[in-house]
This record gives C-alpha cells, structure tokens and sequence, in this order.
C-alpha cells in the first residue's frame, strides 16, 4: 500500500477516528476515580491521540509531498549507486514510467478549456506498456496528440538512470510544452530548465504545488516567456539520505549525476538543446542550494541558476551523513561563500530570492549576493513578507521564469521566408557542436 | 499573538495541559448515559486533540520557519518584488581576474615531413599557455596542428598528451618527438588529421594525477571543463561529447591520463597509457585527510565500484595490466600494445588512438 495512495490515508484517518469511537464508548467503564482506571483513561486518550496525528502527519505528507514512497523514507534497504562489477550501464537512459498524468494542474487557468478531471497524486504505477523506454514509443506523443496536450503541453513521469555514475532515480517528471508538438517547431530544439525539490519531497509537488508546468504554460500563452522544457528532478539521489548534490567521497556522485548524466540523458531522448547556452536550473530550499552549486561548479553545462530560499554553505547534519568523506577542505569546496572567496569566479547569472520577513536565510542570502564578482553575476528578488513554503516560491516563480527567459537560447520556430519557402533558424550555436 | 512568537507555543501548551487534567479530573461527570454526555465525551476529546495538534503545528512551525505568519498561512501574501542586479563591490578583498584569452600561443614552428621540401609540410607545433578560467592554473604546453589546418573547416579530434618530459627534445614524449610522429602517420595516412595537445603531468606544486586537490590545485577541473572549453574556443577542435576527445600519458602523465578517462568519461573517450595497476596518484597523496577520497584515487576501487565507463584504454608495451584486462566489460574495452623501435615509437599508439575517434559513438558503445 502506498504511502500516498488514497486508500492508505483514508485507512489512517478511519483508525484515528474510530479510536476516538471506541474512546467515547469505553469512557463509563472508566469513571471511578482509581488510579487504574485514571491511567486507562490516559492510554485511551494516547492511543487516540497518536493515531489522530499519525493520521494527519500521513494527509500532510500527501499534501506536501515530502515522502513519495516507503522506501524514500526508510531506505530500500540496499545502498543504489554500487553497481556489481560488471554491470553495464543501460543504453535506455531515460525510461518513460508515466505518461497519462491528466491534465496539467494549473492548466485551467488557461484561455484554452481543457476538460478532463485534474490529477490529484501523481500515478506511481501507471506504468504503459513495458518496452515504452523510447519516448517515439510512448502512445499518445506520435499520434492522436489530445486537446489537453495541444493546449497546455504534456507531463511525463520518467526514470533517469546515470550512465556514468550508475545512479538511477526514479518518478521524476518533465513537461513538454505544446509547442513541442506543433509541427512549426519540429525541428527546433528547445532550452531546459532542470527544476530541483527541496529535502525530502517528491517531484510532483513542482507539478502539483509550485505548478510549474502550469505557470509556464500560462505564461507562454500570454507571450511573457517563451516555451521551454522542464525537467523535475528530486534533488536527493539515495533517499532517505539528503546528499546535498555532492559527489560522496565512497559514496553516491550526485553532482556528476545531475550536472552531467541527466543533461546528457535529456538530450538523447528529447528535442533539446546541448550546452550551456540553453539549460539553466532552478530550485527551492536544499534545491536552491544544489541549482546555485551545480551552475558554479559545471559553467559549461548551466549558464544560468535561480536559488529560491537556498543556503550556500555546505551543510552537514542527521540526514546527510559523512557527505565530505571526513574532509574540511572537501567540505569547503562545496561551501559556494568558501569558493567565492578562494576559487575564480564561474562565468554563470544566479538570481537569489528570500524575504524581509519570514525567511531566516535573508541575511546568509545577502552575504552570498554581495561575494559574487565578476565573470558571475547576481541578482537578488526580495519580497517583504513570505516563509519557507510553496505559496511564497509560486509568488517569485513568475518573474524567476522571465528571469530565465531573457538568458535562455530560445526555441525556433520555422517561419516563412521573402521568398515564401520556411526557413529553420537553428538554435543557438551549441556548445558541444 | 503572531504564529511565530514564543508567547503562543507558552498559552497552547498551557491550554493544552489544563485541558488534559480538566478530562482526566472530570472524566465520570461525563460518564452517564444517554445523548448528551457522548457528546460532550465527542466534544472534550476534539478540543483536546485539536489543541495537541495546534500546538505540535507551532512547535514545528517555529522550528523550520515554513509559515512566517497568519496572513502567510491563510495564503493572503500576494504580489512578487522586484529583481535587482548584485552590484559588484570593488572595494571587497578579491578583485575580478583580467579577462584572458583561454590560450595565449607565443612561438609558433613548422614541422618538417621527410620527402617534402616545404618547411610546415608536417603542420606546426605552437609553444602556449592554457588559462583555465575555472580552476584558476595557468599551465605552459604545446599544441600541434597537422598540415592544411588553416585551410580546413572540419572540427577535429583532439589527442591530450600528459607528459613528464615534453620539453627534452630526447624523449619520446617530448612535444617535438608527437608532433613529428603525428605529422608522419598523418602524412602516411594511417592516421586522421587531428590536434595534438601537450600538457605536463604537474599543474601546481600540490597537483599529482590530475586530481582536484581539495581544498587546493583543482588539476581535475582543469583537464575536465577548462581545457575542453579553451582548446574548442582557440581552434577548430570537435566537441567532447562527440567522443572525439582522447589522453595519452607517460610513465609520470599515465595515472592522470587514465583516471581522467575513468572519471570523465563523457569528455574523453580513450587513453593510451603505460602498464601499470593503478592504485594510487605518483608522489605523496593529496586527498584532504579524507580515507575515502583516498579509496576513490585508486582505478582500481573505481573499476569495481562505479559502472563500466564507455572508454577505450590501451596499456602501451608490455607489463601489468591487471586488474583492468580482466574486469573491464562494455562498455568499457581495454587492450595492450608492444612499442616500436627506432624514433617513432609512439607511432602505433597515435594510429590506435585514431582509430578509437574515428569509431562512431554508437560503436564505441556497444
């Protein structure tokens, strides 16, 4: 039974209410003022208690999505990233697990009317047909493209298995906006945003929550931003354990696997761009910190970062473990303040956000702004008032996403010509040629 | 009372705990039968289960700071700010690094080919120095650049020598002895044009193998991002990840010439290095007091523990090979060569490493 599936809440939430029930039943048989009875008195309120806030700790899990599966949260039981020898790494490196996700949440609020019911948790087992790891193979993309998919684009639940790192990760998604599917840009290859949660979270929350897809659908339709892919990963590659995108010394490379295999997974089987010039990546909270790290460690992958509500020293605590293999200078590299002050200065943009009020991380926020130094450039978008929550990150997405628009090769079209015949501009000069 | 002050978690736990004594004290006043004291029984233990849950909420609340206040939790904050550039503060301790050109050429000589009277028959062979704009090292090399370079439009392959002696004109791996061999196994036709890259096996005082150093000499970073970077924006060199990158080390450049290889091997797609096990970087080991930094330094560990890479390794002349000739699996190819006699000796290894280029990615991989 899945930690999030409905059936699994709806139980809690049964056994909550029925222990209140049988607390209220049972409650004469307790009425002597004995110490026996008084303790039992107290166990029937505890248990009911326990179970009313397990309950809700499960429907608050749901809602937040901290937790996709039993096994994010208490391990598989076998470290992932330690392949036998021998083991060849998959020619598939993305593999399509879901692609009937229904609308996209958020989506109707666009001008177009989409009907259909909204998903409401992301299917974890809606798996198509097994051999689907082709995206050219997954029904519905080649041919009877829906309404839905014209309007508002498509949302693909895919696993992304490491070539070079040999880590997979798995239930993440990637929105293909509708223009993907317009013949106009069949040719064109479009600029990608890699968007990471925090820690823990499920990456449907940026489906469902901070509605990504959504949003930039909207804002694509009233011409503010221009279409790009998205693809949203979770920022921890061996949950339960927090690895802070860093290449464990013995341990998992989750650098190397975001910076270089899922770029290089997304290109091979998406129409996308290679190089710099069109990814960017974009994050909140433990994401913040990871968009901000992997666009100044890898400025030849990423020439862009937004960091909403990040940190960016490098942090070590109960959930991360020995993450620097037991090594201060190790620590330090990963330490973005430390690396301003002792290593050049990437050539990438990083727009940092917080708030005035609500965001502890303000003053760390603005001591990271004020290091940055040439070739790098910051910004910063600073609201008055906003904690650590979703609600404050969907009120910087907007213009983060502008932000990322005016930095971004865009996607081109093909567009009549003088001389009537269409004409392709190619993208822009890619970096891996 | 704001959601965030100390004063609420103080009157909720209060509340909290009276109410818990009051249904514990009370507790057979609600006892009797009949309609009206189950719901009161319904009612005290909904109040008491709301105010637990009131307060555990604050307590959270308070402690990571996801709601910083009433208005932020009713979702009544709305609006966006406005996006300020980051003004560089002169002043501050660390001044911006001098726009440099990635590769700075100083001499520039012809290569002579036997049976041709022109002087630059062979191509040429640039005396340079690589800025690498990430890891911050300056590194004194030599790039050679076959013949008809400047006459061509295609990108070409790129052969990174990483040697201990490339400026003895003696040695084998010295730049002048590649570039010759170079020049005349492309003018032979056994190999393709390509550019040939001399680096020394030492970047900075701490660097051994070309690992980043923590904390210090980032020779990794070098090698893997500034270098690829540099050469493809001085010359017309193909792209990494279209494998057409490869190393090629001597006896001191063969750990980082391989672990390079092992390690980035979307950049490099094949090296040619001496025999050897491989289990550590020459020289004293810089690994940041780190034992598993250390672990991971040696190829070894790392052929066993991370996932074949989709390289081509050739051990040049005979020797130890293993553990590599009999724990690698595709996509991973390893192969063992003899050295020729006589000036050329390097001249088999440069024609394999075009050939391991030349081979589409798809072939490489399979």
């Amino acid at each position: 039974m899945g930690l999030t599936s409905g059936l699994f809440i709806g139980l809690m939430i049964i056994a909550a209410l029925a222990s209140t029930a049988v607390t209220v039943w049972l409650w004469p048989r307790f009425a002597a003022q004995r110490v026996e009875a008084v303790a039992a008195r107290l166990g029937l309120i505890g248990v009911s208690q326990v179970l009313t806030i397990a309950a809700i700790l499960v429907f608050i899990n749901g809602y937040f999505a901290f937790f996709g599966s039993w096994s994010s949260l208490f391990g598989s039981g076998q470290s992932p990233p330690a392949p036998a020898a021998g083991v060849v790494a998959s020619s598939r490196p993305i593999l399509v697990t879901g692609a009937d996700l229904g609308p996209v949440p958020g989506g109707s609020a666009l001008p177009v009317q989409v009907d259909g019911r909204l998903a409401a948790k992301p299917p974890h087992v809606s798996a198509p047909a097994p051999g689907s790891a082709n995206l050219a193979m997954v029904p519905g993309l080649k041919s009877g493209l829906g309404a839905a998919m014209r309007s508002v684009g498509q949302v693909l639940q895919i696993t992304v298995r490491g070539e070079h790192t040999g880590i997979s990760s798995y239930s993440n998604y990637v929105y293909l906006p509708p223009q993907y599917f317009q013949p106009a840009y069949a040719h064109a290859r479009f600029p990608v945003v890699l968007v990471l949660t925090g820690y823990p979270n499920d990456p449907w929350s940026i489906v469902k929550r901070l509605a990504v897809p959504g949003t930039s659908a909207r804002m694509v339709a009233d011409g503010q931003i221009r279409p790009a892919v998205y693809v949203m990963m979770n920022v921890s590659v061996a949950l339960p354990r927090d690895t802070e995108c860093t290449n464990v010394p013995q341990g998992p490379q989750a650098e190397t696997f975001l910076a270089q295999d899922v770029p290089l997974a997304v290109e091979r089987a998406f129409r996308v761009q290679a190089g710099r010039a069109g990814w960017a990546v974009l994050g909140y909270s433990t994401g913040g910190y990871c968009a901000a790290k992997l666009a100044m460690l890898n400025p030849y992958q990423f020439s862009a970062a937004v960091s909403m509500a990040g940190y960016y020293t490098a942090i070590k605590d109960n959930t991360t473990g020995n993450l620097y293999g037991g090594s201060r200078s190790f620590q330090n590299e990963n330490n973005l303040d430390w690396r301003l002050a002792h290593l050049p200065a990437p050539p990438v943009s990083v727009l940092v956000t917080s708030s005035r009020v609500g965001e502890r991380g303000l003053p760390a926020t603005l001591a990271f702004l004020h290091r940055i130094r040439p070739p790098m450039r910051g910004y910063s978008l600073i609201l008055s008032q906003g904690g650590h929550n979703y609600g404050t990150w969907i009120r910087q997405l907007p213009q983060s996403l502008v932000w990322l628009n005016q930095r971004l090769a865009p996607a081109a079209p093909v567009v009549p010509t003088a001389r009537g015949g269409p004409s392709a501009h190619p993208g822009s000069s890619s970096v891996r040629g | 009372m704001g959601l965030t002050s100390p004063g609420l978690v103080v009157v909720l736990a209060i509340v909290a705990a009276g109410l818990l004594g009051a249904v514990l004290w009370w507790w057979p006043r609600l006892a009797g039968p009949g309609l009206r004291p189950v719901l009161a029984r319904v009612a005290a233990l909904g109040a008491l289960q709301l105010i637990v849950l009131g307060l555990i909420f604050v307590i959270v609340n308070n402690t990571a700071e996801f709601y910083s206040s009433w208005s932020d939790l009713a979702g009544d904050q709305a609006g966006g700010g406005a996006i300020v550039a980051g003004k560089y503060h002169a002043s501050s301790r660390q001044a911006p690094a001098p726009s440099v050109a990635p590769v700075t050429v100083s001499t520039s000589s012809g290569i002579a080919l036997p049976g041709h009277r022109r002087a630059a028959a062979g191509g040429r062979l640039q005396t340079v120095r690589i800025h690498g704009a990430l890891s911050g090292l300056s590194i004194p090399g030599y790039v050679y650049l076959p013949a008809g370079y400047s006459d061509r439009s295609a990108r070409l392959p790129v052969v990174v020598a990483v040697s201990e002696h490339l400026d003895s004109a003696g040695d084998p791996y010295s730049a002048s002895r590649l570039a010759d061999a170079a020049a005349r196994q492309i003018g032979a036709g056994h190999l393709e044009p390509l550019i040939l890259v001399v680096l020394p096996a030492q970047t900075g005082p701490d660097d051994q193998g070309c690992l980043d150093v923590p904390g210090s000499t980032q020779a990794a970073t070098l090698f893997a991002q500034d270098l690829p970077q540099a050469i493809g924006t001085a010359y017309r060199a193909a792209a990494p990840a279209m494998r057409r990158w490869a190393l090629l080390g001597d006896s001191a450049g063969g750990y980082c010439a391989l672990q390079l290889a092992m390690t980035n091997s979307q950049n490099y797609a094949a090296a040619a290095v001496p025999p050897g096990d491989y289990t550590g970087p020459p020289g004293p080991a810089e690994n940041g007091g780190s034992r598993q930094i250390r672990a991971q330094e040696n190829l070894a560990w790392l052929l066993r523990h991370q996932p074949m890479q989709p390289i081509s390794v050739l051990f040049t002349g005979p020797g130890p090979t293993e553990p590599f000739a009999s724990r690698a699996r595709p996509p991973m190819h390893v192969g063992q060569s003899g050295l020729a006699t006589g000036p050329w000796r390097l001249a088999g290894v440069l024609d394999w490493l075009g050939g391991a280029l030349r081979q589409p990615a798809a072939a490489v991989r399979s």
